[in-house]
């Protein structure tokens, strides 16, 4: 007796169809959340400007992460030191109203972490600091930011907004200045 | 173009809608979470993110008093390491010490205040809130003193030190109680007995092992956990190495294989119980050879006439060409020490023979002298010891229990349930006491018992104070600051005795409203008692600097002159020891001895204990029994075997240990294990030796004679893998430990094998 799976195949070719056509909306879906929210520039509680402060009013980086040239994190600022001037500036903005209420509950605000390095790497911003490395040869023009956004750093030295930090960055900059050891596994893998 | 129809092109459009929104929704699950940089409010002023905060305290792991620092990083305490600055540990700190991180993190803290709601011992308990527990108890202690039954109420504490034992003395006092007792299983009675007896004064002698160059220790593990192992390994490692064309050489009396012993230039094994006779041996050559020539000479003569070589051979198992060696390098290596302790003073002669002890050093010259024994000044401020109850006591207590005596039973720390014996029927006695309120931070055996438990701080959350014992040779305290926010809903013991006296109307006689007061309020009195010289510009100042330096001291020292008590020569001399146990059924003499982890079972909670291999055995979690290879061959045992240890008062099952560096007829087993409660980490696992111990004393201090007890050994047939990491005790061929023939030494194969390595370890005559 003869077997055909001609027919069988006959009868799945709908479903076929209807599979592949799922299966390529699969990638339009992936790519639509990338492009749509890349979550590289993530909407923060108060809608913070450094380009007010680092950039249109010219403040000091480190008048605010204070621990930068002293510590391994350089600290996000208390929300008294917000309010050291925001009690006397501004305060009927309605996000200087929204920081004033953090203040009055006594709360802290849940900023969300942009720039991240991997917990394997050890990276400490006082050494960077003290060797004169400007915040933005790794955070990009901050002070150009309404909202801060993910920034890298590509090696002809043009900032790429949205691509997050590898490893070839820090190398990179670390062959360019000839830093001691600056190639061997152990300085940040420790 | 085939024509699509409606329901095709619906189906087609449902397909991509939902290989749309899976392929969204696959990118959003594996996004990585966002993190939070959450800020303070206000920043805080004594620390800066990612910037390590070190503060000096004290150690509690154990009673030697180590001062030292610990690492906070945003108010977190991350690591403890010895406090340089301080004159017992100086920047040193052993591995219990270093766990009190786990002390602090444990997952099984108490962690706000209990009652108990079903049976007693049943663990059953709700919580309540502070008040409802202080009141409670404080009605309790008022009904009672107001009755004039002030004495029904017992305070049962951990050895403290400092102003905390002061406030202790004041509150018990307040209450019309004599009962403030301080209970340590290892609290070495027998010594300050000893020394009372000998030279008239009843504290630890600074024991000046760094300077020495001939060390004879009779069954004291110094390097494990004598007194003060940290600052004892410290003086070890200075006398070996630290002194150029001088090292010190170290001698180990015992019958079981100590660290100490381990470590030690030659390990000795005189018979249980008769360290004290050898060591008056020791002294009887002495007197013979003319080492001594003190105008009490004949004295010494007539008192050690019965300890010949020859008699003190026979009776301690020692050959009378080392009892000579042994006497004549002590005699002529100056300056040269004696010390006693551990299993040697845990005899029925315990006192006799750490007395002996002391009359070797007397003999010799050694009293008083660098390299010697030190004579301590007065402790600066309170010790544990004057409080200490003895295994008598305890009983005492026991008895109290049970004839209705005791009403209200406050327990800080101690852990009687576990470290006494079950003979000594000290769990039943607590049945019959009303009201038991305990302050520990865990559920250990005795605080399971309890009615009412108010959680107490640990030590890295409380404030307090030690003034070491034994001492340094000048007065020296150390303030413990709390290093971190208490974690729980606790609160400082110091603190509850407090709120305890405001409730009963004592804030009278104790005014103060934290222990940090009382404790200003105390070093206030010892900064004003300064010289001139030392003093600085305030009070204020003082406490700053001396809380940043983590340790106080003055330059004073003791003048040395010390007068032997009265009828101490004729009253010299070490009876036999007393067993319990016929040797003819209870054929081994037990050793319980000290674990290195665990001390006496306070460690057993900490799993970085529990991992932490054994020194001698490298056995990890759990109990075993040490056999030595010709009893076990002879019982048809090997290792891993399941076997009762059997004494006349019970039973406990361990695997063997077969280890050669014990005697024969002694089997030892390590304290700590065998909770059967204390948290996750140490409930169920292994035995506890102390169980089935008799309640032999040692008749001087009524001290627990805890190697006075014979057992047997039964077989069970069962077995079990015993886990340790260290391999085979075999060279098995590898060539790890040279032999060489000292005999053959002009041959060449004995100078090649002594060149392979220039010390030879095993020397094989032949």
């Amino acid at each position: 007796m003869n077997v055909s799976i001609v027919p069988a195949l006959k009868v799945l070719r709908p479903a076929a169809v209807v599979g592949a056509v799922a299966f390529f909306g699969l990638f339009v879906g992936y790519w639509a959340n990338a492009l749509l929210v890349p979550g590289t520039s993530p909407e923060q509680p108060i809608a913070f400007s450094h380009k007010v402060h680092a950039g249109d009013n010219d403040i000091p980086c480190m008048y605010c992460h204070t621990q930068a040239r002293r510590s391994i994190s350089a600290g996000v600022p208390s929300v008294s030191k917000c309010m050291g001037c925001h009690i006397e500036i501004a305060t009927e903005k309605p996000q200087i109203r929204k920081l004033t209420s953090y203040w009055d509950n006594k709360e802290p605000i849940p900023w969300i972490k942009v720039h991240d390095l991997p917990d394997f790497v050890h990276f400490t911003h006082k050494r960077h600091i003290s060797a004169g490395i400007e915040c933005q040869t790794c955070h990009g023009p901050v002070e150009t930011m309404e909202r801060i956004t993910v920034t890298s750093r590509a090696i002809d030295g043009s900032f790429q907004l949205g691509t997050p930090w590898e490893m070839g960055l820090c190398l990179n900059c670390h062959k360019q200045n000839e830093v001691d050891n600056g190639t061997d596994c152990w300085t940040c893998h420790k | 173009m085939p024509k699509i129809e409606r329901r095709e092109f619906l189906k087609l459009v449902g397909a991509g809608s939902v290989g749309v929104g899976a392929g969204f929704m696959l990118r959003e699950t594996i996004k990585h979470p966002p993190e939070y940089l959450i800020p303070h409010v206000v920043a805080p002023e004594d620390f800066s993110t990612g910037i390590a905060t070190w503060y000096n305290t004290v150690c509690s792991m154990c009673s030697a008093g180590c001062g030292i620092s610990v690492r906070t990083r945003e108010g977190r305490a991350k690591k403890i390491e010895g406090n340089p600055n301080h004159p017992v540990s100086q920047g040193k700190l052993c591995g219990l010490g270093q766990s009190g991180l786990q002390v602090l993190y444990n997952p099984d803290r108490l962690t706000g205040p209990l009652q108990r709601t079903g049976a007693r011992g049943g663990e059953t308990f709700e919580q309540i809130t502070w008040n409802e527990g202080l009141s409670r108890i404080a009605d309790r202690l008022d009904l009672l003193r107001a009755a004039g039954r002030g004495n029904r109420i017992c305070l049962l504490s951990q050895g403290v030190g400092g102003h905390l034992a002061q406030l202790f003395e004041l509150f018990m006092a307040e209450l019309g109680s004599e009962r403030l007792l301080h209970y340590d299983y290892d609290h070495p009675h027998t010594l300050y007995a000893a020394n009372r007896q000998f030279f008239g004064e009843e504290h630890l002698p600074y024991y000046d092992l760094k300077n020495t160059r001939y060390l004879l220790s009779f069954g004291a593990d110094y390097l494990g956990n004598w007194i003060s192992p940290v600052h004892h390994s410290l003086g070890f490692g200075h006398s070996r190495q630290g002194r150029p064309d001088i090292r010190g050489r170290f001698v180990q009396i015992e019958p079981r294989m100590s660290m100490s012993g381990a470590a030690a230039d030659e390990w000795i094994a005189a018979k249980p119980g008769t360290e004290g006779v050898l060591a008056l041996g020791l002294a009887h050559h002495l007197i013979t050879q003319g080492y001594y020539q003190g105008a009490d000479l004949d004295a010494w003569r007539q008192a050690l006439r019965d300890y010949t070589t020859t008699q003190v051979a026979e009776q301690t198992g020692v050959a009378t060409t080392t009892i000579t060696r042994l006497a004549n390098t002590f005699a002529r290596s100056q300056p040269s020490l004696a010390i006693g302790g551990g299993i040697a003073a845990n005899h029925s002669n315990g006192v006799d023979t750490l007395v002996a002890v002391n009359a070797l050093n007397y003999l010799v010259g050694n009293l008083g002298k660098e390299g010697g024994l030190l004579f301590n000044p007065e402790p600066a401020g309170s010790v544990s010891h004057p409080r200490q109850a003895s295994f008598r006591t305890m009983l005492e207590l026991a008895k109290d229990a049970r004839e209705g005596n005791i009403e209200v039973l406050i327990l800080n720390g101690t852990n009687p349930a576990f470290t006494m014996p079950a003979a000594a029927g000290f769990t039943e006695a607590l049945s019959e006491i009303p009201l038991i309120v305990s302050l520990s931070s865990f559920m250990d055996e005795t605080t399971a018992l309890a009615d009412i438990i108010l959680p107490s701080h640990t030590y890295l959350e409380s404030w307090g104070d030690d003034f070491p014992e034994p001492g340094v040779g000048f007065p020296t305290g150390a303030v413990s600051q709390p290093v971190v926010s208490p974690l729980y809903n606790t609160r400082a013991t110091g603190d509850i005795i407090l709120t305890l006296a405001q409730h009963s109307g004592l804030s009278d006689a104790i005014p103060w409203d934290s222990m940090e007061d009382c404790l200003k309020d105390g070093w206030r009195e010892i900064y004003e008692r300064a010289d001139e010289e030392t003093r600085t510009e305030s009070f204020e100042v003082f406490w700053r600097s001396m809380l940043k330096a983590g340790v106080w001291g003055e330059k004073s020292q003791r003048d040395q002159t010390f007068t032997l008590a009265e009828g101490v020569i004729d009253n010299i001399g070490v009876a036999p020891p007393e067993f319990s146990g016929s040797p003819d059924d209870y054929p081994f003499v037990l050793h319980p001895y000290i674990s290195n982890s665990f001390h006496d079972g306070r460690g057993a909670n900490l799993p970085w204990m529990q991992e932490l291999p054994d020194t001698m055995t490298s056995v990890v979690y759990g109990s075993w029994v040490e056999l030595n290879p010709v009893t076990a061959e002879g019982l048809g045992l090997k290792e891993g075997d399941l076997v009762d240890i059997e004494s006349p008062h019970g039973r406990v099952r361990a695997p063997v240990y077969v280890y050669p560096a014990i005697m024969p007829d002694v089997v030892a087993m390590p304290i700590g294990q065998g909770h059967s409660t204390y948290g996750r980490y140490a409930k169920d696992r292994g035995v506890n030796p102390i169980e089935i111990l008799s309640a032999q004393m040692e008749p001087h201090t009524g001290s627990l004679a805890s190697s006075a007890t014979r057992v047997k050994i039964v077989a069970t047939g069962k077995r079990v893998e015993l886990i340790k990491t260290g391999g085979t005790s075999r060279d098995l061929g590898r060539e790890i430990v040279q032999r060489f023939d000292p005999t053959a030494q002009s041959k060449t194969g004995g100078a090649h094998s002594t060149q392979l390595n220039s010390i030879p370890i095993t020397t094989v005559t032949t």
